[in-house]
Order: structure tokens, then sequence, then C-alpha cells
């Protein structure tokens, strides 16, 4: 506890802490929606489609995150427009473009020479990694897609179980819908700061799925949601500090392990 | 969104449909169908599966786009008439386990000038027990949930009702009391309704107007006239055998073609076939 209190006294400690706290907020109230839509695979995929925008920063020599950003609304807008102009599924074009994507940031990254930490910091997350431009990005960000999420949360979770129904009732589901998707491709980009790509998408999935097992209702759902996504960035996050252990598998195991233990209080509750 | 007048001085026409075509990757599945609904009154839409009965029932509602042709409700453009019309789909496609309460889903739809009692109302108007209202969405009976979505469409005092086959899903004796609910919307409420169905006894005592759609628009009008073996015949084609069941048991309603009293002394054998041809129809 002592070292706890001792590490809070470190501006990285406290960036990623605030971080931590807005991203795990964030992605546990998205996660609602990705869980709901069967749309689990949009994260996985559009934090491993942003590798080409991290590549194409890092060639160019400016920051990666906002170019990273940029490329995944990108991506999150062709497979919106692809689903309605094609006959394929949302996964098929993600699983078409996350690939594509990334083969190009494999492709793009050949071209730099030597160790590149902000590749790797991106690929496996770090809290050192958090700098203050990189706070400002998930704050300001982060209140946006909140504010939208507060005003918007009735008609998602109307359009979410019926879309057709929703549309009748006058909800503008085409523009939400739209919003949605570029709103959650943001969000995963900035966890992978904290997480990165390969582990960004079980903050999307593990908070909604631990909370279901223990919620009779919606409201019950939410809150759980977003209580279980704060244990888990903030114990993780603590648990990596104090044993010097990676911080997005720390996260990703704290949070595993609270949906195990939910799952045992589940059968137990029935 | 302001809720435009239900009553304009150019008619008391609720649906007006013009020339309304939908194709889906190249094939034509509505074709130039044009037919008008009065207001207040209780229209059904048949035809045999894959006539295009729920296709354009979503382009009347501007869930599907029209290749060509035009929709007013009430004489006003669809997006416009939204906040008049409630919709029953034909099913709720949806995550049974996901957590939400028929309050919750309830609350979704009502209209924020309207009182949280009201959902209470509507609950007990379709004849569920207050004790629904807690009840997770996912656990309902299909019945159950058939009546959820109706006091969900009703919640807002629409001023036409659109049911997508509100009553597949639903044993004979909760099909009479679901129709009753209808009969009830429609003479204490003055609701204009329009569904798709597929049975054709309750379309023939319940219905004012039917619209007979094999991708275009084999008839309309009266059900009393329209509802001959004959007829049933031109619409149906091969499948004209799944609903003479229907027809005989809506005989005393309906006039029926000279040839129907063979048909008629038949009755026994039929009703015998019955959970055949039922199931055959869903």
């Amino acid at each position: 506890m002592q070292l706890l209190l001792e590490m809070l006294q470190f501006p990285f400690m406290q960036r990623a802490l605030i971080a931590g706290a807005m991203l795990a907020l964030l992605l546990s109230i998205l996660g609602i929606f990705v869980t709901v839509r069967r749309m689990a695979f949009f994260g996985d995929g559009i934090a491993h489609a942003s590798l080409a925008g991290i590549a194409i920063a890092i060639l160019v020599g400016v920051s990666p995150l906002p170019v990273a950003l940029a490329w995944a609304a990108a991506v999150a807008l062709a497979v919106w427009w692809l689903e309605r102009s094609t006959r394929l599924s949302s996964d098929t074009l993600i699983g078409i473009l996350f690939t594509a994507s990334m083969a190009l940031g494999v492709v793009l990254m050949s071209f730099t020479r030597g160790y590149q930490p902000e590749l790797v910091s991106f690929l496996f997350g770090s809290i050192l990694s958090v700098r203050s431009i990189d706070l400002t990005y998930i704050l300001a960000i982060g209140a946006v897609i909140l504010t939208w999420l507060l005003l918007s949360f009735r008609h998602l979770t109307y359009m979410s179980l019926s879309e057709d129904q929703a549309i009748v009732s006058g909800i503008p589901v085409r523009l939400q819908t739209v919003i949605l998707y570029v709103a959650l491709a943001l969000a995963t980009v900035l966890g992978v700061k904290i997480l990165g790509i390969i582990l960004v998408s079980a903050l999307l999935i593990l908070p909604p799925a631990a909370s279901r097992l223990l919620s009779s209702n919606f409201r019950g759902h939410v809150v759980m949601s977003v209580v279980m996504s704060e244990l888990m960035v903030l114990l993780g996050l603590a648990v990596s500090c104090l044993y010097d252990l990676p911080s997005g598998a720390t996260i990703i195991l704290t949070g595993t392990a609270i949906f195990l233990l939910t799952a045992l209080a589940g059968r137990l509750k029935r | 969104m302001p809720r435009p007048s239900p009553k304009t001085n150019s008619g008391p026409s609720a649906i007006s449909v013009v020339g309304c075509t939908v194709s889906f990757s190249g094939q034509r599945v509505v074709s130039d169908v044009s037919f008008s609904i009065p207001s207040g009154s209780v229209a059904a839409i048949i035809g045999p599966n894959g006539s295009g009965k729920t296709t354009l029932v979503k382009a009347i509602l501007g869930l599907v786009p029209m290749d060509s042709g035009q929709v007013r409700i009430f004489d006003h453009p669809i997006a416009d008439a939204h906040p008049m019309i409630g919709y029953v789909p034909q099913h709720l496609d949806f995550d049974r386990r996901f957590p939400i309460t028929v309050a919750e889903f309830m609350e979704l739809a009502r209209h924020r000038h309207l009182e949280r009692e009201k959902i209470d109302e509507m609950i007990d108007e379709v004849g569920l027990p207050d004790s629904t209202l807690k009840k997770q969405l996912g656990q309902l009976s299909g019945g159950q949930l058939q009546r959820v979505l109706i006091a969900q469409a009703i919640l807002n005092n629409p001023d036409l009702l659109v049911l997508d086959e509100p009553a597949s899903g639903i044993d004979i004796v909760g099909e009479k009391a679901f129709y009753d609910i209808i009969r009830h919307l429609n003479r204490e409420h003055d609701t204009t309704v329009l569904m798709v169905s597929h049975e054709l006894s309750v379309v023939s005592k319940l219905v004012d107007t039917v619209v007979c759609l094999n991708h275009k628009m084999i008839c309309f009008g009266p059900p009393k006239k329209l509802l001959t073996v004959k007829g049933i015949g031109r619409i149906f084609g091969d499948q004209t055998q799944t609903f003479e069941h229907d027809l005989i048991q809506s005989l005393g309603h309906v006039h029926v073609h000279d040839s129907a009293h063979s048909h008629a002394a038949d009755h026994d054998d039929i009703v015998k076939k019955r959970p055949v041809t039922k199931k055959k129809k869903r």
C-alpha cells in the first residue's frame, strides 16, 4: 500500500490512472452495445487495423495517436458503408479490412530501421506510454463520446434491440449507427495506449459479459458493467505496478479473474 | 418531433400507396402496387408465402427503399408520419439473454410527454398482469411477447397500427384474445389498423378491406366480396388447400361460390388435417 501511494506521486502514474478510469468508463458502456449487437469482433478488428495508421505516423515522423485515430475512424466508416452496399456481414468486412490494414502496417513498418519503442507500446500497451498530450486526447475525445452516449442512450438501446421499431418511432438510426461505429473505433484506439492493439478489445467485452451474469435489469447491467470495468483497470494497474508486470496483460488477467468470480457467483445465485 | 395532424383536408385516407415497386438484387418483389386504406378501418394484406407482404409493409413504413412509387400516411410523407404510427414486427430478433425488463423495454418507446403510468395502462389493455413489467423480456412466451409488442406499439396513441403477422407464435386461444384486442383498439380508440395475416377466418370477420398480394396486387376490396373459393384460388394458387379450413370456418360470414358446398361436405376431413396444414402455413 505504501509503495502504491508512493507510485501515485509520479506524474506518469497519475496520467495512467486518469486515462485508465476514463477508458474503463467509456469502453464498458460502449461494450454493452457491442455485445447486444453481436459485434464483438469489431473492437478487435479496429484495434489491429490501426497498426497501419501507427506505421504511417512513424514513417512520416509525426505523433502516432492522432493518425491512428483518423485511420481507425476511416476503417469504421468503410465497414459501415460496405455493410450497406454489399451483401457481406459486418464480421466478414471487418475480417477483410482488419487483415488488409494490418498487412499494410507490417509492410510499412519494414521500411523503418531499428527498434521502435512507439510500436511496441502500441502493440502491448504501457502505462509509461501515456504522455500529457495522449491524456488530453483521451479526456477530450472521451468527454465528447460520453456526452453523446448520455444524450443518445435510449435511442442506442432501442435500435440495438429492434432496429425496425426504432426507425418507425422516428429515431435517426442510420446517423446513430455511423456515430456508434466511429465512437467505437476512436475509443478502441484510445484504449490501445494502455492495453495494446492485441488486448484492448477485452475491455469492451469482459465487463459487460461479467455484468450480464449477475444483472436482472438493464439499469443494473449498465451500472455493474461500469463498476467492474473500473475495478478491472484500476486493480490491474495497481498489480502491474506492484509486481512490475506489463500493464495491458495484467489488466486483462484481472478482468478475467473478475469474470470467473462473477460466473461462480451467478451459479450460486441460481 | 412534433406530431403531425392525422386528419387533413385532403380526405379520409390513412394509407395511400401509389405504384409501389421494390426489388432486391434485381429481383422484383413488389410490383406496381397501388391502394388506399380509409381512416378508421381495419385492413389486411393477404397472400401466399414469399408473395412480398412483409416487403410491402416495410416499404410503406419506409424501412426498405422503393424503386419507384409513393406512400403517404394521413397525407404526410412517411418520414413525417412516424410519430403517428405504432409497429409490431413479425419477429423481434434480439438476444434473449439480454437483461432488460418489460418495463424498461416499454420505456424505450414512451414519448417524453406521456406519463409513466401509461405503460401500466397499456399492459393492462393487452390483458397482461402488472407483474409482467418486472419480468425479463427474454423470459416471456411467444404470446406474451407479442402482447408486449402491441402494448408498446399503442403506448403513444398511434393513429395507425401496423402489424406484421401479429398472431404468429400464439396458440389458438391466445389468437382469439389477440384479435379481440385489435378490434377493441379499432372500435374504442379509432385506430386505423393494417396487418399482414394468414388467418382467413379472422380476416373475414375482423377486416374491412383486403389487399391480395402475389408480388402484384391481385385484388382489393371487402373480404365478403373477395374471399370466395374462386377468389382464394386466384390468390393462393397451389397453396389454396392450406387455407380451405379457414375459409370453411368463415362460411357464415363470407359469400362463397357454389363449389364451396362440396368443400363444406369434407369439413371434418379438413379439420383432421388441420395440424398438418397449420404447420405448413407457418
